[in-house]
């Protein structure tokens, strides 16, 4: 059977399915994890042909496989897998609380299937109004998994996540029809297929498609959590349960993204990069700055890895920004970097959140010692975010700097160095105020939990060292692949 | 035909104007469901002209999801949560609408040369429409306070890019259409959902009382 198949049906099957199951949760949580690894397997299945060169298609090339899609289908495989693993032991301490009931809990671990097909779909479409349409389906499938709960935060942070992500991305919508009108006839060829659009940009207007990048940007930018219009993200993030912000975050975010890099693909090639690269700058630095600003004010932990997540959309619209064959790849290579540092860091805020039971940093401290393997990872993941040495982030963060310094963009480097000087010391003041000194609220679980609970955690924080000192031919050879196809050279 | 078609055109933006600024709910949904009417007239209004087979089927879809379909299911929220007149929208019921009307005209102004431009269809006065509707669902979102008329408003906009899609985009594949079209229909049954919780929570549709997550 077609690989891509498989992955057109497998997962929204399994949701399916799932939401016909009984009500017993140990048997939901088995099944939540093998039927997560089951969608994995396929998925890494489907990239490892492409890393291998076959060219993978169907529906008449309208759905495809090219390197760049393989690049993000492997972070919702990889990325995916261990944050539902951990799901279901976050929804177990949230049964156990009495914060949900087991129906939300079966139909949480149903969405999250759906959710993951709806993400699929959006990196395989070859035609642009189905990747449109796949993305807006992905806050449609997403919007119960953040307000599982009925009180009045999870039904704003809901509302306001459908409303503004719907609002944004009918601009997007504008830029499909508006590129589909301007490309149409002046090719052979379906104007909506990326593959054909990419082939013949030199042919399309010029001044169509620099709108079609605005409307773009404005589109999948609201979606990615590019500022200005990043302002659902903060409250959605903090308030959905920990594994939906690490999924939100650590995926749906570079899902997004990767239909930005597609128009940015297009137009670039159409009329060149200089205009794509000057309006990633603008929005890059907009988003760093204004998250640097809100992230030094931030003491609930969720917000303060929200506030994070607008900030590396922001390191990634830089990357573009500054472009080149290096910057393009510390760009890719950031969506890999970040989607694994921010899940860890928000399913650590999960055993965070219990320890103390509450998200408040100021109330926290002394987590070295109760809890000493998640402060661990809690510092894993902050040394990432800051782009110490030796962590995944670091190598992007590096790479913006040294494609940069090779364009003699000095200003740039600046600008970049200052912003992250800020995220820096925001990160390490709020990190040691909840892992050192004393407790200044009060201990709800004075122990560390279990290490099969811990475990995907730990994955987590083995691949964001991996990736940091260590280089995956694989994954290389995809990065250098996708930017050799966003180029065409 | 093509006074037909620019009739249709202006008489849907009229429609887009009683959606946003009719209080009563009820008044409101109906609006919304004679604008759809008439954008399938529209689409048949093209097929006509210019015997385009797709607008037909295009017409067909619209006619039992969004003239029937969306404003029954809205009329049975608004009756089962016992709502008649919407709350007051951000800078009060006259003011609203007078800056709505005037910035989508404005904006419209701007963006239907650049549609025409490139458009399949030449039809002056439905690109404008188009624009204009889109940019009523944009302000009915920003300006008004009420869940159900923010509602309303997604589905003003979605009218309008729909009516943009049939000039501009009528030749991409008919799946193209079922795409948008099933979002559309999940979107607002979902943010139906969320308003009745909402309801529940706050005990009102206001839409400003939800400032819990600021910071």
């Amino acid at each position: 059977m077609d690989i891509l198949l498989l992955i057109l049906t497998v997962p929204f099957a399994f949701g399916v399915f799932m939401f016909l199951m009984p009500l017993h949760f140990k048997f939901l949580q088995k099944l939540h994890i093998v039927l997560s690894v089951i969608v994995s397997v396929i998925l890494l299945n489907a990239v490892g042909k492409v890393v291998h060169g076959e060219e993978l298609s169907m529906f008449h090339n309208y759905i495809f496989l090219d390197s760049l899609g393989a690049i993000f289908l492997s972070l919702i495989a990889i990325t995916g897998l261990l944050v539902n693993i951990y799901a279901t032991t976050y929804m177990k301490w949230e049964l156990e609380d009495g914060h949900v009931n087991l129906k939300e809990v079966k139909n949480y671990f149903a969405l999250s299937f759906i959710f993951t097909w709806t993400m699929s779909l959006s990196v395989l479409c070859n035609n642009i109004a189905f990747m449109w349409a796949a993305i807006e389906a992905t806050t449609l499938a997403s919007v119960f998994l953040v307000a599982i709960k009925k009180d009045k935060k999870s039904t704003e942070s809901g509302y306001k996540y459908i409303v503004l992500c719907s609002i944004g991305l009918a601009f997007a919508l504008y830029a499909t029809i508006l590129l589909f009108s301007a490309a149409n006839g002046k090719f052979d060829g379906e104007a909506m297929l990326y593959t054909n659009l990419i082939a013949n940009a030199e042919s399309i207007d010029g001044m169509a498609l620099k709108l079609v990048f605005v409307f773009a940007l404005i589109g999948f930018g609201t979606k990615a959590g590019l500022a200005p219009t990043h302002t659902w993200l903060p409250d959605v993030h903090a308030e959905g349960p920990a594994p939906t912000s690490a999924l939100l975050s650590g995926v749906l975010l570079k899902c997004a993204m990767l239909g930005l890099v597609r128009y940015y693909a297009i137009v670039a090639n159409g009329v060149g990069f200089d205009f794509v690269q000057d309006v990633m700058i603008v929005s890059g630095t907009l988003t760093l700055f204004i998250s640097a600003f809100f992230l030094i004010r931030q003491h609930n932990v969720k917000r303060m890895f929200a506030y994070h997540s607008v900030a590396h959309m922001g390191v990634i619209a830089f990357g573009l920004g500054v472009g080149g064959a290096i910057g393009l790849f510390a760009a890719l290579f950031h969506c890999a970097a970040h989607s694994f540092t921010k899940a860890l860091a928000f399913c650590s805020t999960g055993n965070i959140a219990r320890i103390y039971g509450t998200k408040d940093m100021t109330k926290m401290g002394s987590m070295i010692r109760i809890a000493p393997i998640t402060a661990v990872l809690f510092g894993i993941a902050i040394c990432s975010l800051v782009g110490v040495p030796g962590f995944a982030i670091f190598v992007s963060e590096f790479l913006i700097f040294k494609a940069a310094a090779i364009g003699g963009q000095y200003l740039l480097m600046g600008i970049f160095a200052v912003a992250l000087a800020i995220i820096f010391i925001a990160d390490f003041s709020h990190f040691f105020l909840a892992s050192f000194g004393k407790v200044e609220g009060e201990v709800v679980h004075n122990s560390e939990m279990k290490l099969s609970e811990n475990l995907p955690l730990i994955a987590l924080a083995i691949l964001i060292v991996a990736f940091g000192i260590w280089q995956f031919d694989s994954f290389t050879l995809l990065l250098d692949e996708s930017v050799k196809s966003i180029m065409k050279k | 035909m093509a006074n037909i078609i620019d009739i249709i055109a202006v008489l849907m933006m009229v429609t887009s104007f009683a959606v946003f600024g009719l209080r009563q709910y009820r008044h409101s949904i109906l609006a919304y469901a004679s604008q759809t009417l008439l954008l399938v007239m529209i689409f048949l209004a093209l097929y006509f002209k210019y015997g385009t087979h797709e607008l037909l089927i295009w017409a067909g879809t619209a006619f039992i999801i969004k003239v029937l379909f969306v404003p029954m299911y809205l009329f049975r929220l608004v009756k089962k949560l016992g709502l008649v007149v919407e709350d007051e929208p951000v800078g009060g019921f006259f003011i609203s609408p007078v800056v709505a009307l005037s910035f989508s005209l404005a904006v419209a102004m701007m963006l239907y040369k650049v549609f025409l431009h490139f458009s399949l269809f030449q039809d002056v006065l439905p690109l404008y429409a188009a624009s204009f509707i889109f940019m009523m669902g944009i302000f009915g979102f920003v300006l008004r306070n009420s869940f159900i008329k923010q509602i309303l408003a997604y589905c003003l906009f979605e009218n309008g890019i729909h009516l943009s899609l049939a000039l501009m985009a009528y030749s991409s594949h008919e799946l193209v259409e079922i795409g948008i079209l099933t979002d559309a229909i999940f979107a607002v049954l979902i943010m139906s959902v969320l308003a009745k919780r909402f309801y529940a929570a706050y005990g009102s549709l206001d839409t400003s009382k939800a400032v819990n997550l600021r910071g």
